[in-house]
């Protein structure tokens, strides 16, 4: 028996440029970033490295979406969670499911920092404590409830009574990615009609320290495959997608946006951070994809590239992308720059953002690209029209070589 | 398609390795004992525990990987190589292709010593001064990456978080892999390690014993969950392969239980002859522990076991409770006196099982279920 057809009926967005996709299609068409100062902890560092911080307000957001949080309710939800809870309510709203398919939806999330934000405050507290009183009162402890993976999911699952299969992905950058095509195969099973899927995952100290110290940060935000490029800048937000069977989607009558028609992943296996030099994973994770889409190379008309602005990951990705699909064969583009590396959350923003391609048959510019790195792709400068968009491929790689690719597919006409 | 389990790893309290886990489930040891935890500031306090031995990688990982590996890795690598071990499978030898073998784990917290390892280095040294190499192995995801870069497996790799389930959302999602063709083997595993700053946590929210105890007493329910850690690996495998089935996984479930759905109906229950269950002992989940036990004694008419008397309480304590099912299908353990008390009335009648439903509700709301049948 073949396969459903896997449609996307809704989608949800927070990040450095706002809440909300008309949000984030303003920003694509004004060609506008919203990288800028850290401010929402502070850090020796803040001054150096620009951010992609959401400069909204998360309950605020909810509230007007939902309904308020109490205080204890707040509490009890990291930054991380409140990202991913708006975006959810979003994605929800605008795919309009009736309660009982909700009820029966399951919920995947890709994550990375988590609840971190929340729990390395606790530490700091009580590091800080112990060192002027020789002991800590762990007065912040419940701060470490929302450490963990699951509390994002497990937040969307109560506050909008989901009952389906649950997962919370940690393969770092490319979690947001793995989580739909994981919640994909759930549909594409029969174990469900709807799965709501994406990322989410809020800056923190340790995300921010962290990069810093492996020396990938760069001081002018990234300028993805510029042969001037300095590094990558961190981020945050949530992309969310709902997924249903064609045949569900079909008999409520819901507008399809678009297709999730492929997923490839592989595992470089080659070392902790950096990609195999030949970008042997990643390629891997593409022609799978396709394979899977049932489409040659040439079927695809555009890649959204990982394009970190990192010098590793964007040579190897370059490279990877041209043994696939030939040199300057397909326009590619990154968006780091407009809301920065959303670790967890970057697959899906980008998968938000291939739907929105394919929707509007528009391509978005690499922005901060002044020169090439070299010749083999066909990187877009400018925001250019796609009239014959059918198919694009959405790029994901994330610590420890794991890889993940996705293409989707045109749906309805809006 | 159901898949089997063709090899299984565990690193406990109860030792490194199958043999002294049967050895010791064998005889129903009680691997509880004190151990001291340093809080934060410095102060130390003893309190029970199941802490895991030391991983024994002799003869499985090259010394110098296994420099690179923190505590965490360690057990599930060490397990991981123990299961491919016990199967007869060397990645090496290419008796699988590396793309289509893969790694699937689950862990509730991660690398958390590790992640306190990298907050310190910006402390001790200032920011500009973190530890790359303690950030790099503090990823979530790096466990799974881990354990594929030390045998070279490049298919699919997923480490997954979700509390007291980790490990059943690993198994479900790894089933979910090989029936979508994805891989023809997949590690399927879970570890956590309880460090001084979880067991402050678990302490302060009395989560735990604290004074001296007999260990976990699963159907007690006036004490508290006495914690533990560890990692074990199952290896499933497409049936019909040139290894010898240990067991056969049928179905795995993971949602929440309080959405008002019960997810056993999506379960085939029938011939189900034991349940196992992730009972503690702690008195904040015994109220939703004895709801479970007359919801699945209304649909089944067999016993109920858990193992934490043995082994401890911890997030993925699942995945040893897995490797104990897949020996009491083997013939090879079986413990209706698991240690600790357990329930007489659902223990009577209790024989050597041939199919498993493993049901774990926690009072987290998460819910994971697998059968597990004889081959």
């Amino acid at each position: 028996m073949p396969s459903p057809r896997i449609a996307i009926t809704g989608l949800g967005f927070v990040g450095a440029v706002g809440a909300h996709v008309s949000a984030l299609e303003a920003a694509l068409d004004q060609e506008r970033s919203g990288l800028g100062d850290l401010t929402l902890f502070s850090s020796e560092l803040s001054r150096e490295y620009p951010v992609g911080q959401y400069r909204g307000d998360l309950q605020a957001d909810f509230a007007r979406l939902v309904r308020p949080l109490s205080a204890r309710e707040a509490g009890r939800l990291s930054r991380s969670d409140l990202l991913a809870l708006v975006a959810a309510a979003e994605a929800l709203q605008m795919a309009a499911l009736p309660d009982m398919a909700r009820r029966n939806a399951g919920v995947y999330l890709g994550q990375s920092v988590c609840g971190t934000l929340s729990s390395e405050n606790y530490y700091l507290d009580c590091a800080a404590q112990a060192a002027s009183h020789g002991r800590a009162s762990p007065t912040h402890l419940d701060r470490l409830f929302v450490h963990d993976g699951a509390n994002s999911g497990d937040a969307i699952a109560r506050e909008f009574s989901m009952g389906g299969p649950m997962a919370s992905l940690m393969t770092a950058c490319s979690s947001g990615a793995n989580a739909l095509g994981l919640a994909a195969a759930r549909i594409a099973s029969g174990q469900a009609q709807v799965m709501l899927a994406g990322g989410a995952d809020s800056l923190s100290r340790i995300a921010f320290l962290g990069f810093a110290s492996l020396g990938v940060m760069s001081p002018e935000g990234p300028r993805p495959f510029d042969a001037a490029r300095k590094g990558m800048c961190v981020g945050e937000g949530a992309g969310m997608l709902v997924l249903e069977s064609e045949a569900h989607a079909r008999a409520r009558q819901a507008r399809v946006l678009a297709w999730l028609t492929g997923y490839g992943h592989s595992c470089d296996a080659h070392h902790l951070t950096a990609p195999h030099p030949e970008g042997l994973g990643a390629q891997a994770a593409m022609k799978q994809a396709l394979a899977d889409a049932g489409l040659a190379p040439s079927d695809i008309g555009f890649v959204s590239a990982h394009g970190t602005g990192t010098l590793d990951n964007d040579k190897v990705e370059a490279l990877a992308i041209a043994r696939v699909f030939s040199t300057r064969a397909v326009p590619v583009s990154s968006t780091k720059r407009y809301f920065g590396h959303t670790l967890a959350a970057s697959g899906a923003i980008k998968a938000v953002l291939c739907v929105l391609a394919l929707q509007r048959r528009r391509l978005w510019p690499n922005l901060g690209l002044q020169k090439a790195q070299d010749d083999s792709l066909d990187l877009v400068t400018q925001a250019r029209p796609a009239p014959r968009l059918q198919h694009v491929l959405s790029n994901s790689f994330g610590f420890g070589g794991n890889n993940a690719a996705l293409v989707f597919t045109a749906g309805d006409r809006p | 398609m159901s898949a089997v389990v063709t090899g299984i790893g565990v690193v406990s309290a109860l030792g490194s390795g199958v043999e002294a886990f049967k050895a010791a489930m064998q005889q129903g040891v009680n691997a509880c004992a004190m151990h001291e935890f340093e809080r934060m500031g410095g102060a130390k306090a003893i309190a029970p525990a199941y802490r895991a031995v030391a991983p024994d990688a002799k003869g499985l990982i090259d010394p110098r990987k296994l420099r690179r590996m923190d505590r965490l890795i360690r057990m599930a690598a060490v397990s991981a190589r123990q299961a491919l071990n016990m199967a007869g499978l060397q990645p090496e030898r290419g008796d699988v292709h590396a793309s289509r073998l893969g790694v699937v784990f689950g862990t509730a917290y991660g690398a958390i010593g590790t992640t306190q390892e990298f907050i310190d280095s910006w402390l001790k040294n200032g920011q500009r001064h973190a530890s790359p190499l303690a950030f790099m192995s503090s990823v979530h995801g790096i466990l799974a990456s881990q354990v594929a870069l030390d045998i070279g497996a490049t298919g699919v790799n997923l480490t997954l978080s979700q509390r007291d389930v980790s490990f059943e959302a690993a198994l479900s999602s790894a089933l979910s892999q090989l029936e979508s063709g994805r891989a023809d083997a997949i590690l399927v595993g879970g570890a956590d390690e309880l460090t001084g700053l979880l067991h402050e946590f678990a302490s302060h929210f009395r989560y735990v014993e604290s004074g001296p105890t007999a260990g976990c007493d699963p159907w007690g329910g006036e004490g508290r969950a006495i914690p533990g850690d560890g990692g074990a690996v199952l290896l499933l495998e497409r049936e019909g392969g040139p290894r010898r089935a240990l067991a056969r996984v049928e179905q795995a479930r993971v949602a929440r239980h309080d959405t008002g759905r019960e997810m056993l109906d999506d379960l085939n229950l029938a011939g189900v002859d034991l349940v196992t269950s992730c009972r503690g002992g702690s008195r904040r989940a015994f109220t939703l522990e004895n709801g479970r036990s007359r919801v699945l004694a209304k649909r089944l008419a067999a016993p109920e076991l858990s193992h934490r008397g043995n082994f401890g309480n911890f997030p993925t304590a699942g995945a040893l409770q897995a490797a104990v099912n897949v020996l009491m299908l083997q013939g090879q353990v079986f413990a209706p006196m698991a240690a600790g008390r357990q329930r007489q009335d659902l223990v009577a009648g209790c024989r050597l099982p041939r199919r498993i439903l493993h049901d774990a509700a926690s009072v987290t709301g998460l819910h994971g279920a697998y059968v597990l049948s004889a081959v």
